[in-house]
């Protein structure tokens, strides 16, 4: 316990699959990204919206979880920081991700969209329309480029001030860096509410804009910090095992990990069916019009396996004391919660596709899986980039010595 | 060893020890059982008094309200939920608050829970138990509310509406209530018994021994107790949510404006957990003068749950700023009229109130001297309580005062009567605390031991002793 | 008599390191031994090589099984015992279930797991123990870390023990003694105590439970459901003049449900009334059931005209001719309503939707049949019979 720092940690060199499998991830994806941009232009842009709001929860879950380890003082996260700081760098990447949604509703201020995406982008239909003509105020078009970029701007300058400040803590050791990040993370956490809430609300919720649903925010939430705890899991269990984290990393510190996967497992549930409760019970045409077409056909059975792969699944393989420390068991859970949370979003937003294309039956294909493909190896690839030169762990940070000693 | 001018507060590298000061173990036993040994001193009686007399308000205006008739109280058409669910919802939220220190922090391992633990769990079911009393005398009839609230077999196979938000109710607060109360007990056990083997009188000896079960601190009882107590505190967390959630679905399965919408159940959960922990910083605050408890409930205990409403205050205002938003976003007029309404109507009195209590003022926790002020603290901590019982009041008022046909619109008044049961709550409440803290530990001998700072052994033993040790505990 | 009744002995060690270690030693060599410790001490299961506790097991399946009988038992009471169309929800409305089917989960889970430990691994409640009242058990309540091993240990060598205790750093060492009244004491159904106390509860419980169910709920105010203040049959009224509290209807009232009939003569029926219904496939039903019921005694299965009655009252005549068909709906309703010649009147068995059902029927049958042409007996039978066949 005396002043000087006493944290052992040598840097290694990051494992060599890591940046080969997600540049060729990276490649193959952007292969089929560009041959689906070729062929069909709106579904390009419905599969890059589950690109984007991966990143996007990656990114500003990320953030999230480094506010919350300097807000709580919690010591068991404090050596999973840095992952979290390094995944950040997802934030590079939501322009790319969101540039064919962009783009259309940018066509669209001069009325000369591409396809048909975000209904409310049509000035005649708005004008017809006038619910969504009451709405125009907020959903227009460049009220929504605004937005989104001031919510990136946002999260560079959180990014910028709370992972700036811990890379710099690595040399100077100085303790009160934890303070000033505190303080930082105090005002970020009003900022993520807010900006979390109105990605959730203008890239899926406005896909049906008479639809609206005051938990929406929350909604995405549950999903997005079960998917950042499981990408940290991921990558903490495998850096772990391969010795790239520093040496005292327990049991304990992933019986945590995975406690808080299970948590927000769970949690997700409750928002999930609360929502839907409340809507069904109250049965009110102006609401129940965005499940009916997920309560028929193939969507119903996608959506009882909805519950499964969100939560049943996840539950189940973790529900045991002894699951939680399993390094195994670990990274399979967090691997199901990461596709699980796209196939959330999936399920979210792609009826209102089938609906654009008149039908009743689900559209996923070698489109989607190519966008999500490209998505999750540039999450990769940019992390394997960033983290080239940095410590996987927070050595300069004043509760290390405390964190790799934790015990629950 | 650590002295005391350690700065917990300013260096991130140590952590602040859960019991503050050097104890022996005895010491704790001492500290803990001390009231329960000695006669109360004036300050005790001081505050007993005046709490039984809220109590016996409470009491007449409830005994004039069974003779006379609910038509005592303002509720009336349209506004026929009115203060007796207000209070209801109050009261069970008080309760939330208990539970998250118990069972969320135990998993969190929040060591600093570990002090306040009990004393927050007693708070929970006496909330409950004063809760309990609004539905059932709004019953009508309270001496029959069995009949009609639980599915009985009868000859006219007449079953309870298991689709209704009210049974569900019945439910989750029983439920709530008998879990709660086991936990606690489940808690109460091995400090019975060291009461049993601390006792000298006949009578306390075989009290101490019957509530004890004839405990033996045998630790291959011990292995079971904790992993029950890890389970209790791993139902109870859901529990504490489903209780709360399943109180706002009351509201939020109706299709009245301001009623129905999604964010209710986190919303409610998080307002509950902001005034109960309101009301427990409030009791902490007067019963560690009481008690002269200082030492045993630091400060830095109350600056933490401080931390705690200012955080889920924030959380309130989101769902009210949400609310409002979605409200004009649906495009739905009755909608967005019944929030205008809230908000200018003519409670606008009522909702600023609410507003300013639980959004503005839990802003001044940001500066360390206000969090750490006794007298400030109590202060925001009552403007809290204020402020959630009128969200309360605002959510079941004005949705109902302006109903649908413009002729039915009313202006709701409580009555004295109303008022009255409502003081008389607390009188309950208080009361039963303040009998609490006298008759049984108020702090958890046993987990208070278990954190002092030789309380365990070394971990190196643990570790290279067998790989495997981890599991177990 | 000390060997025997010796129990165990124990010692008492001061840290929690030196505990541990105590019980590391004495678990490689003993299988009766216990420790005691004030609060739960990390690790000690290991050191004294338990197997975790299982108990997450047995809550996870109380709580699942009591889960789907709270299931089973709400589908049985709302939709097969007493199904109720409740705010336009199904019958078995899944969604609203979920709720209480969580609550029952947590409920049973948590209290009867705790009931279980506490009855069948504790075996609790247990003040008869030899350690209770023990010095021992008083110092690990306490500040003491105490580890025990019985005498019936196949192992147990007191001198043995007490030399390995001293050695391991106990700062006591002692033995426990059974109570002469523990070793002796054995459970007594007719203990005098026991069934006194036993019937003085039966009597408590009875004298209270008769108390409230016959008393205390006749009292005021319970009792204002029953004693309203409303005039009574019989009762002198203060309020009208003519001091009845019974009151004598209004002219012209009819009792809810019933629709005087209007018509004296079938002409007048014949003029006025039509017939209300339409004769779809559930009324028609109706009108077969009644018809059955009612008519064909006399009328014939099909209307036919042939009694069932053996000559014992003359037979009804065929409905199915044309003089029959050209009847008036209105005129075949007077006639059921009010009999015609030897027939009596229907109005006080067939209610006025089964009368207009009944016809309905006939006109089916009539239209089934047309006007028949004369026909031998047999014929008449063998067409009854074949119909009726149909017909069921």
């Amino acid at each position: 316990m005396g002043a000087s720092i006493t944290v052992e940690y040598v840097k290694k060199a990051l494992p060599s699959g890591l940046i080969k499998w997600s540049s060729i991830g990276l490649i193959v994806g952007l292969a089929l990204v560009i041959f689906s941009a070729t062929m069909d232009m709106q579904r390009l842009a419905f599969s890059s919206l589950l690109g984007y709001m991966f990143v996007m929860s990656i990114a500003m879950g990320a953030l999230f979880f480094i506010a919350l380890d300097h807000i709580t003082g919690s010591i068991w996260s404090t050596p999973f920081r840095r992952i979290a700081e390094i995944l950040t760098n997802a934030i590079w990447l939501a322009p790319i991700m969101a540039a064919p949604i962009l783009y259309n509703i940018f066509l669209e201020m001069g009325g000369h969209g591409m396809f048909d995406m975000y209904h409310w982008t049509h000035d005649a239909v708005v004008a017809a329309d006038p619910f969504l003509s009451q709405k125009a105020p907020y959903l227009n078009e460049s009220s929504f480029i605004f937005r989104t970029v001031l919510i990136w701007v946002l999260m560079i300058i959180f990014k910028f001030i709370l992972v700036g400040n811990s890379y710099k803590q690595d040399k100077t050791f100085n303790h009160k860096t934890n303070k000033v990040n505190a303080a930082f993370s105090a005002i970020f956490m009003a900022v993520f509410a807010v900006s979390i809430t109105l990605t959730a609300i203008d890239f899926m919720m406005s896909l049906e804009p008479h639809w609206f649903s005051t938990i929406f925010g929350i909604y995405y939430f549950a999903g997005t910090f079960a998917c950042i705890v499981a990408m940290i899991t991921l990558i903490a269990v495998n850096f772990n095992e391969k010795g790239l984290m520093i040496e005292g990393i327990n049991k304990d510190h992933y019986y945590s990990l995975g406690g808080w996967m299970f948590a927000f497992t769970t949690f997700w549930m409750y928002i999930a069916f609360s929502q839907f409760m409340l809507i069904w019970y109250a049965n009110i045409p102006e609401e129940t019009f965005w499940y009916m077409p997920r309560m028929e056909g193939t969507w119903a059975y996608l959506s009882i396996a909805l519950i499964f792969i969100k939560f049943l699944v996840p539950f189940g393989l973790s529900i045991q004391r002894p699951s939680k420390t399993n390094p195994k068991r670990l990274k399979l859970v967090a691997m199901w919660i990461i596709g699980a949370h796209i196939y959330d979003i999936w399920w979210v937003s792609y009826p209102t596709y089938s609906h654009l294309k008149e039908t009743h039956s689900p559209f996923f294909g070698w489109q989607e899986l190519g966008f999500v493909l490209f998505a999750i190896s540039a999450v990769f690839f940019v992390f394997a980039i960033a983290a080239k030169n940095k410590n996987i762990v927070p050595i300069g940070d004043a509760k290390m010595e405390r964190a790799i000693n934790f015990h629950l | 060893m650590h002295t005391e001018t350690k700065d917990y507060d300013n260096d991130l590298r140590i952590a602040r020890p859960i019991v503050e000061g050097k104890r022996t173990l005895k010491q704790i036993d001492d500290a803990i059982i001390a009231p329960l040994d000695r006669l109360p001193n004036i300050k005790f009686w001081i505050a007993i008094s005046f709490t039984l007399t809220l109590l016996m308000v409470g009491a007449i205006a409830l005994g004039l309200s069974f003779y006379y008739g609910t038509g005592l109280w303002g509720n009336n058409n349209p506004v026929g939920w009115a203060l007796p669910i207000v209070n209801f919802v109050f009261w069970v939220g008080i309760g939330h608050a208990g539970t998250l220190i118990s069972a969320i922090l135990f998993l969190l391992r929040q060591r600093w829970r570990n002090g306040i633990a009990r004393f927050a769990e007693a708070m929970t079911i006496f909330a409950v138990i004063t809760a309990l009393i609004f539905p059932i005398i709004h019953t009508g009839r309270p001496w029959v509310a069995a009949v009609y609230l639980l599915p009985y077999p009868n000859q006219h196979s007449l079953w309870v509406n298991f689709t209704s938000p009210l049974l569900w109710d019945v439910f989750a607060v029983s439920t709530y209530f008998t879990v709660s109360f086991v936990f606690w007990y489940v808690g109460l056990i091995p400090d019975f018994a060291v009461l049993r083997d601390r006792a000298t009188g006949k009578i306390k000896k075989l009290l101490y021994s019957v509530f004890s079960l004839g405990w033996r601190f045998s630790n291959r009882h011990w292995k079971h107790y904790e992993m029950m107590y890890l389970i209790l505190a791993g139902m109870a967390t859901p529990l504490v949510l489903s209780v709360h959630t399943i109180v706002s679905f009351d509201f939020a399965v109706s299709i009245l404006p301001g009623w129905h919408t999604t964010i209710f159940p986190p919303y409610f959960v998080a307002g509950a957990i902001f005034s109960g922990f309101a009301m427990v910083q409030n009791s902490l605050v007067i019963i560690r003068k009481i008690f002269d408890m200082e030492d045993l409930i630091p400060i830095s205990t109350l600056e933490l749950m401080n931390k705690i409403i200012l955080l889920t205050g924030m959380m309130v205002g989101y769902a009210y700023t949400m609310e409002f938003f979605i409200a004009w976003y649906s495009g739905n007029q009755p909608e967005t009229f019944a929030f205008v309404n809230r908000a200018f109507g003519p409670y606008a009195w009522a909702y600023w109130i609410m507003f300013s209590c639980n959004v503005f003022i839990p802003q001044l926790f940001w500066f360390k001297k206000v969090r750490r002020n006794l007298f400030l603290m109590f202060i925001i901590a009552v403007f809290v309580n204020v402020g959630m019982w009128f969200e309360r009041f605002v959510i079941t008022v004005t949705s109902l005062s302006r109903d649908f046909l413009p002729s039915s619109w009313a202006y709701y008044t409580p009555t004295i009567t109303d008022f009255a049961i409502l003081i008389g709550s607390f009188g309950l409440f208080f009361t039963l605390v303040l009998i609490f803290v006298r008759v049984l530990p108020a702090i958890a001998i046993a987990e208070i031991k278990a954190v002092t700072e030789q309380g365990q052994p070394s971990h190196t033993h643990l570790h290279i002793g067998n790989g495997k040790s981890n599991e177990a505990h | 008599m000390i060997k025997e009744n010796l129990y165990a002995i124990s010692a008492l060690f001061d840290t929690p390191d030196s505990i541990m270690k105590a019980a590391d030693n004495i678990s490689t060599e003993y299988k009766r031994f216990d420790v005691n410790t004030p609060y739960p001490v990390h690790g000690m299961d290991d050191a004294m090589k338990l197997t975790p506790s299982r108990i997450g097991y047995f809550t996870i399946s109380i709580g699942l099984f009591c889960m789907s009988f709270m299931l089973y038992f709400m589908y049985w009471s709302n939709s097969v015992d007493y199904p109720q169309v409740i705010g336009g929800k199904p019958f078995f409305a899944f969604p609203a279930y979920v709720p209480i089917m969580f609550e029952i989960t947590i409920l049973t889970g948590a209290v009867l797991s705790v009931a279980m430990m506490i009855s069948v691994l504790f075996k609790f409640p247990n003040n008869a123990h030899p350690l209770h009242d023990s010095g021992y058990m008083k110092a690990v309540s306490s500040d003491k870390y105490g580890i025990y091993v019985e005498a019936k240990d196949s192992n147990f060598d007191y001198s043995k023990l007490e030399k390995q205790f001293k050695e391991l750093g106990a700062s006591s060492v002692s033995p426990i003694y059974y109570d002469e009244e523990e070793v002796d004491w054995k459970p007594n159904t007719w203990d005098p105590k026991f069934v006194i106390g036993t019937i003085g509860i039966a009597i408590l419980t009875s004298f209270s439970v008769y108390m409230h169910m016959n008393k205390v709920l006749f009292m005021v105010p319970f009792d204002w459901m029953m004693n309203q203040e409303r005039a009574d049959y019989g009762e002198t009224s203060e309020f009208f003049a003519d001091g009845y509290s019974m009151r004598v209807a209004p002219v012209g009232t009819i009792a809810r449900g019933f629709i005087p009939y209007q018509y004296d003569s079938p002409d007048s029926a014949s003029k006025y009334m039509t017939n209300p219904t339409v004769a779809s496939e559930h009324n028609l039903e109706l009108g077969q059931r009644k018809f059955l019921t009612y008519c064909s005694p006399c009328h014939g299965n099909m209307a036919e005209g042939a009694s069932r009655l053996k000559g014992n009252m003359p037979p009804g005549p065929d409905l199915r001719t044309e003089f029959y068909q050209n009847f008036t709906d209105g005129r075949f309703y007077h006639t059921i309503t009010k009999g015609k010649g030897i027939m009596a009147g229907y109005e006080s068995q067939i209610t006025r939707e089964e009368r207009w059902a009944i016809i309905n029927y006939i006109r089916t049958l009539q239209k089934a049949f047309g006007t028949p042409v004369v026909k031998t007996e047999e014929e008449i039978a063998e067409n009854s019979e074949t119909k009726t066949e149909a017909s069921e």
